[in-house]
């Protein structure tokens, strides 16, 4: 038989009874519903059987009326496990304050993360965070709750948008959206805008300053175009002059362009040589021999050797060498005259930036010697003619 | 229980189908194999030992006889006994023919 409900709980002995009337106390047990099981005669006069606790200290008076003694043979259960772990106190406690120090340790702030912080630098958000008792070694039952923290971590850090705190174990994330701030303006000195060449002006837009000449007056090279000193002479005024001048400039330009222009065409042959390289070492690993090519081109392709996720220091090269003819067309007079002018107004756009334009052009001269076109031709160029020039010696 | 309500609850049990231990004071005794055997309705235990027992019923006695027999669990109208069982005798019993 098992023990009954409970019966682990409450504890329950296996006891030995003595005595002429056993029977009959098993009787009155019966009579007053106590539960007994496993009633067994061990000798005459004498039987074991098994009792719960609580039952076994209400025994006494049918012991008394029978005539018997009792004897404790074995204990089972709660109660005298308890009592087992009193004789074993220092295995308790050392269990107990494990578990405690865990307890302990898995409360406190180990890591703090600071994420998504670009131009706030992490010290400065850990700095306001620790004002706010976020910090290593903080008991995390002491830390305010999270969306106080954001606020408050929010209303420190100025240039943040938004910030949010959140707790993972013994872990802070702070994440910070950064407020995205205008980029702030270079400092400059007081300054002039002077003309950088010899022009007439075409349009003058002053955003500060003073313009100080006219559209088609005739400038030259250094002079002010708008003036950075206002004011009178009892109260002067020093300011960054700023604004866009557009002048005409003129070029000359000498350009020769032959009457034969000669074109790279490729045929279609080629021949592969291919090399593994080490450093700055080739080794040639295959397509040995002369290039049978008198005009080529080559062109080369790198490829990393690779062993499964490791890259080596190898290298292995392939070089495609490609038969190149060159190939003499002869050109009109005009022909050439126009390519020639073509390259002179790519140079003036390179030159003069994107906004130049190039408002007339006028060829001066034009002869034909040694299978050349000569060309003098004169631009006309609408460009920016700003120059920044600071003030010095302002007092 | 006097004659009169036994013999009407017989002639009750008798008129539903009842069977006669609900309806009057009998044991029912089950035997599994020869290792258990269950009582109800007994009236306590008389005689206990390893290899006889005897328990009181309200009429008479049940006599069990065996070897290493235990009471493995008792109760107030049931009891389970185990054991070697080898005889299970009834004694007294008020409608045992002469």
């Amino acid at each position: 038989m098992k023990p009954p409900l409970m019966g682990k709980i409450r504890g329950y002995v296996k006891i030995q009874i003595r005595g002429q009337h056993t029977e009959q106390l098993l009787n009155h047990l019966l009579a007053k519903r106590i539960a007994i099981w496993d009633v067994r005669r061990t000798e005459d006069h004498q039987v074991s059987l098994f009792i719960i606790v609580p039952d076994f200290f209400r025994l006494r008076p049918f012991l008394k009326k029978t005539g018997c003694r009792v004897h404790v043979l074995a204990r089972h259960g709660l109660p005298f496990s308890i009592g087992q772990v009193r004789r074993r106190s220092f295995f308790v406690t050392g269990a107990f304050l494990f578990l405690l120090g865990l307890y302990m340790l898995s409360s406190l702030v180990w890591t703090i993360e600071v994420k998504g912080n670009e131009s706030i630098s992490t010290e400065q958000v850990l700095a306001a965070a620790h004002e706010e008792g976020i910090y290593p070694f903080q008991w995390t039952f002491r830390l305010k709750e999270t969306e106080e923290l954001s606020k408050a971590l929010h209303a420190k850090l100025s240039s943040s948008s938004w910030v949010g705190v959140t707790r993972q174990g013994t872990k802070i994330v702070i994440h910070i959206v950064e407020s995205t701030v205008p980029k702030s303006r270079k400092l400059n000195n007081p300054r002039n805008i002077v003309a950088s060449t010899d022009a007439v002006i075409t349009s003058i837009i002053a955003e500060e300053g003073k313009a100080i000449v006219k559209p088609n007056d005739r400038v030259k090279k250094g002079q002010v175009l708008i003036s950075g000193a206002l004011g009178s002479s009892e109260s002067p005024l020093t300011v960054v002059a700023k604004g866009s001048i557009r002048g005409l400039v003129w070029y000359e330009y000498s350009i020769q362009s032959p009457l034969v222009s000669k074109q790279k065409v490729m045929t279609g042959q080629s021949v592969e040589k291919s090399y593994v390289q080490l450093g700055e070492r080739r080794l040639q690993v295959s397509g040995y021999g002369q290039v049978p090519f008198s005009h080529y081109e080559v062109k080369t392709e790198f490829n990393d050797v690779s062993v499964g996720m490791l890259t080596l220091p190898l290298k292995w090269v392939k070089e495609k060498i490609m038969e190149v003819q060159i190939v003499e067309e002869a050109q009109e007079q005009q022909e050439a005259a126009q390519i020639g002018l073509r390259h002179a107004r790519t140079d003036i756009m390179a030159k003069y930036g994107p906004n130049a334009r190039v408002v007339t052009e006028k060829i001066l001269h034009q002869k034909t010697e040694n299978g050349k076109v000569k060309l003098k031709v004169m631009f006309e160029v609408e460009q920016s003619i700003a120059e920044e020039q600071p003030i010095l010696g302002t007092s | 229980m006097s004659r009169i309500m036994r013999k009407l609850n017989q002639w009750t049990a008798h008129l539903f189908d009842l069977p006669q231990d609900i309806v009057s004071d009998v044991p029912r005794v089950s035997l599994i194999g020869n290792r258990k055997l269950f009582v109800e309705n007994h009236r306590g235990i008389v005689h206990f030992s390893n290899e006889n027992m005897r328990l009181s019923l309200a009429k008479g006695e049940l006599e069990v006889t065996g070897s290493e027999l235990v009471i493995r669990g008792i109760w107030t109208e049931e009891i389970c006994i185990e054991g070697y069982i080898t005889e299970v005798k009834v004694h007294g019993m008020e409608d045992a023919k002469p």
